[in-house]
Formats: structure tokens, sequence, C-alpha cells
């Protein structure tokens, strides 16, 4: 397959640049929930270092293309790095499947399921890491670009989400998880206050979602899943235990919690109400759980058997709902 | 004596992982090989004790529902199958219980029955335990997400 989407792809680069290219390598990589990603190298005048996204048939997680480019678009030449847009065709024909083009940003990715990954740099990557998202909170966003990505929101902004999840869950479970259960009508019992300014959303921001090198974070990636809701969504997502679970301490296996969000406070000029955060933790959850469900329905249906969707429904489905009955409990001491 | 299933399976992964994946040149399939070797390495884990596992959660379920329901008895004993059934019937079984679980544990939220309410996490708390396999997570390389 990869054989003949790099020749289809090196035609239609040089028809888009209208300059002659030769194909230098063209690589898969392993893992991206909804996209298939190709790290590209192309030789014209000089040679050229590219990243391709392909909308896959079956993936993790369902989502537009339009929306990950909106986001990158929304956030070119600012405070939060990503990379340069090229080109995005939802037109099957040339490659044969929507795609989107990008420039290589400097960097690497890391597995979030991996300790010490960031040493020696986890203080200074963590300043960065929690400051960025602060300053996607508080984001002038594009009138333009602002309308397009909250068409689907209705009032209120975290029913919106809670639905939008519990559906996937309801849709796809492969049978009734009580515990999931009970954190989901704990959500809808006790729900958060509006946000007073709605904001860009990530949606999946969280280690492994950035590209670092040495002390510096390069790029900050996986746009898909961006919407227009509160700021403290993300920040729950991205203090998940799941994303330091064997040092629950320092979320991402950065900086400790505590000092985290007072950078992401003075970054964003947010005041955190620990009660709202933590409906938002409990929400990360929740989120998590239809995600890594979903992804367990793609494998059982054999729909998509990449090994990634059954270790997804295995290991960060385990997770999430131990941290799911963590905060059920916690919310039930005597 | 024949070796076992889960011997086998544990084999199986280690060659995978030692042997094969580092042959394989392109990287997105190493990691792919990778990853199933892996899997397979904790489904070895876990083989043995799955189906035992399942019969203690439906009865540590169906004492629960004795001890805080007001559960029809007659309805109970029907699921509290002590006899031997094959892993599908006592998966089919255990579906019930859940869901059972599930509706009289949301009733006690309802009602405000602290004391039941604590006793369901433990009861979920004991599940959870003995069917998760993050706590394997440590010895694997795993996927990058």
């Amino acid at each position: 397959m990869s054989e003949e989407l790099s020749s289809k792809f090196i035609s239609y680069y040089s028809s888009f640049s209208n300059k002659d290219y030769s194909l230098v390598s063209f690589e898969r990589i392993f893992g991206g929930a909804s996209r298939e990603t190709y790290k590209i190298e192309v030789k014209g005048d000089t040679v050229e270092r590219l990243i391709l996204r392909v909308t896959q048939d079956s993936s993790l997680i369902e989502t537009e293309q339009e929306t990950e480019y909106l986001a990158y678009s929304a956030f070119q030449n600012s405070a939060v790095p990503v990379p340069d847009l090229l080109d995005m065709s939802e037109d099957k024909n040339i490659l044969g499947a929507p795609f989107m083009l990008m420039k290589e940003l400097k960097g690497e990715a890391a597995s979030p399921f991996t300790p010490g990954v960031y040493s020696p740099n986890e203080k200074k990557l963590g300043y960065q890491f929690w400051s960025i998202l602060g300053e996607i909170a508080k984001k002038d966003i594009n009138k333009d670009i602002f309308e397009t990505l909250a068409e689907e929101l209705s009032s209120p902004s975290w029913k919106n989400e809670l639905d939008k999840w519990v559906k996937v869950i309801h849709e796809d479970s492969i049978s009734i998880e009580p515990i999931l259960e009970a954190g989901i009508r704990t959500l809808y019992r006790n729900p958060p206050k509006e946000p007073e300014r709605l904001s860009i959303v990530h949606g999946d921001y969280r280690s492994g979602n950035f590209l670092f090198l040495n002390d510096q974070i390069t790029g900050i990636l996986d746009w898909e899943m961006a919407h227009i809701g509160n700021p403290l969504e993300d920040l729950g997502w991205a203090l998940s235990p799941i994303w330091s679970w064997q040092d629950r301490k320092r979320p991402g296996y950065l900086i400790q919690k505590e000092e985290a969000l007072k950078v992401w406070e003075s970054s964003s000029n947010i005041k955190v109400d620990p009660v709202e955060l933590k409906w938002w933790e409990l929400f990360a959850a929740v989120k998590g759980m239809a995600i890594w469900i979903s992804a367990g329905n793609e494998f059982k249906s054999g729909k998509n058997i990449d090994p990634i969707n059954l270790f997804s429904a295995w290991i960060p489905g385990d997770i999430h709902l131990e941290v799911i009955l963590d905060i059920l409990e916690d919310n039930n001491e005597a | 004596m024949k070796p076992d299933i889960n011997e086998a399976l544990l084999n199986a992964a280690q060659e995978i992982i030692g042997r094969f994946s580092p042959l394989i040149e392109d990287e997105y399939e190493r990691s792919r090989l990778g990853s199933w070797g892996a899997l397979i390495l904790i489904s070895a884990m876990k083989f043995n004790d799955a189906g035992s596992a399942l019969y203690k959660e439906n009865e540590d379920i169906v004492l629960w529902l004795r001890d805080y329901t007001n559960l029809d008895s007659e309805e109970l004993t029907n699921l509290d199958i002590k006899a031997y059934q094959d892993v599908s019937t006592v998966d089919k079984i255990n579906q019930e219980l859940r869901e059972l679980l599930n509706r009289e544990f949301m009733a006690l939220e309802d009602s405000g029955d602290k004391v039941g309410i604590r006793s369901g996490l433990v009861l979920m708390r004991t599940m959870h335990q003995r069917r998760k396999v993050s706590d394997l997570i440590g010895l694997l390389q795993v996927p990058e997400d």
C-alpha cells in the first residue's frame, strides 16, 4: 500500500509545488489514533521533510480532518508551537483518501506510558507544557475559526461534551461496566459551572502529543478532537493519572501537580476552582473510557485489528476505570 | 504431561519480541509486531485464571445482591450457578449480574444509602482488581499511542 501511496504522493507534490521532486524516504509512523501518519523526505532544489496525515477508513476516534486543520491554522505563528500547514484536501482521488500535509518539526514524541522518558529535562519541559496549555486557554481565536469549531456547540458546554462521549460508550460497549456507569451518573448529578469565557480546547493535550528536542517543546500535535468549550477540560485531561501511572504525583511524568497548576494559572490568567477541576478530572476518565471502548469495539468487530486497538481496550481502559473508582471512593469516604 | 497453553503463549511472545521483531527493517511493521508480542505476553499471564476469576466474580455479585438489595431470591438462585458450566455460559450470566449490580447500585445512590454504596464500591474494587491487566504495564515495552 505504501509504495502505491508514495508514488501517488510524489506526483501530487510535484504538481502542487510546480517543481520536480524525487522521493528520498516514505515511512509510516506507528500509533496515531485517527490518521495514518507518514514521515516523508523529498528532494527538489533542497531536501524537504514533510508529514502526511491520511484519513483512515476505520479509526480509533472518528474525527473531521477540517477540525484539525482549523485548529492548526488558529495557532500558526503564535506562542503555541504547531507545524506549518501546506495543504489539506478532502478529494479521495488524489491519494486515495482525504489528507493533510505539513512541514516536519524537529523533535521527537515520547510514549505517554514510559516513566522517566523526559529525564533529565522534565522540569524545563514541564514548565513549557503547562504554560503552553495556558496559552491555548487564553488565545483569542479568529472569529471564523471559532464559529466553525463551535457549530455543534449547545449550552451548557459541559453537557455537550458529556452527552457526546456517553453516546459513544453506549453505542460501542461490549458489556455493561458498573464503575463507568456510576461515574457517568456522578457527572450528570453534579454539573460544573459554565466558564466565564469559552476557549478552544485541544481535546487530547497530554504527554506523548508534543514534540521535544532536548529541553525544548517544539510542537503541539494531534488537534483532531479540538472544539470550543471549557478550558478546564484540557487541564483535567492533561492531569489525568493515566499519563503518569507509575508516578501519579507528576502528571505526564513532568512536574508536580501543584506546580503544574500554578504555571497554568499564571499563563492562562484563570484561577482554578478545585471542585470544578475535580469534575473535569472525572470527565477525563469517562471520556478516556469512551475512546478505549471504541477501540475495543473496532478490534472485536474486526474492522481494525491494529494491536493498538487491543492495547487501548486492555491497558488504558483498565487504568481509566481505576481512576473513576478512585474518585467515586474518594467522594463516598466516611 | 504436555506443556500448558499459557507456557506456549509465553514462549511465542518472547520469540516475537526478542527474535522476529528485530529482524524487520520497516519501523511501523516492527513496532506493530512488537506490540502483538506484548499483548500475547499479557494473555499468557492472565490465561490460567480467566475462567475461575469469572466464576468468583459471579459469586461475589450474587452475595452482594443478597445482602444489600430486595431482589427476588428465586431470580438470584437461577443466577447462582455452582455446577460446572462452560466459560461462555458463565460469561452470559456475568453480563446479567453486572446489569443487576448496576441497576441496584443506582437505586442505592437514589436512596442515599451510604452503607450500601460503600459496600458496592468495595465489590467493584474487588472485581476490578481481579480483572485488570494494567498492573502488567511495568513489564511491557508498550506501543506508542
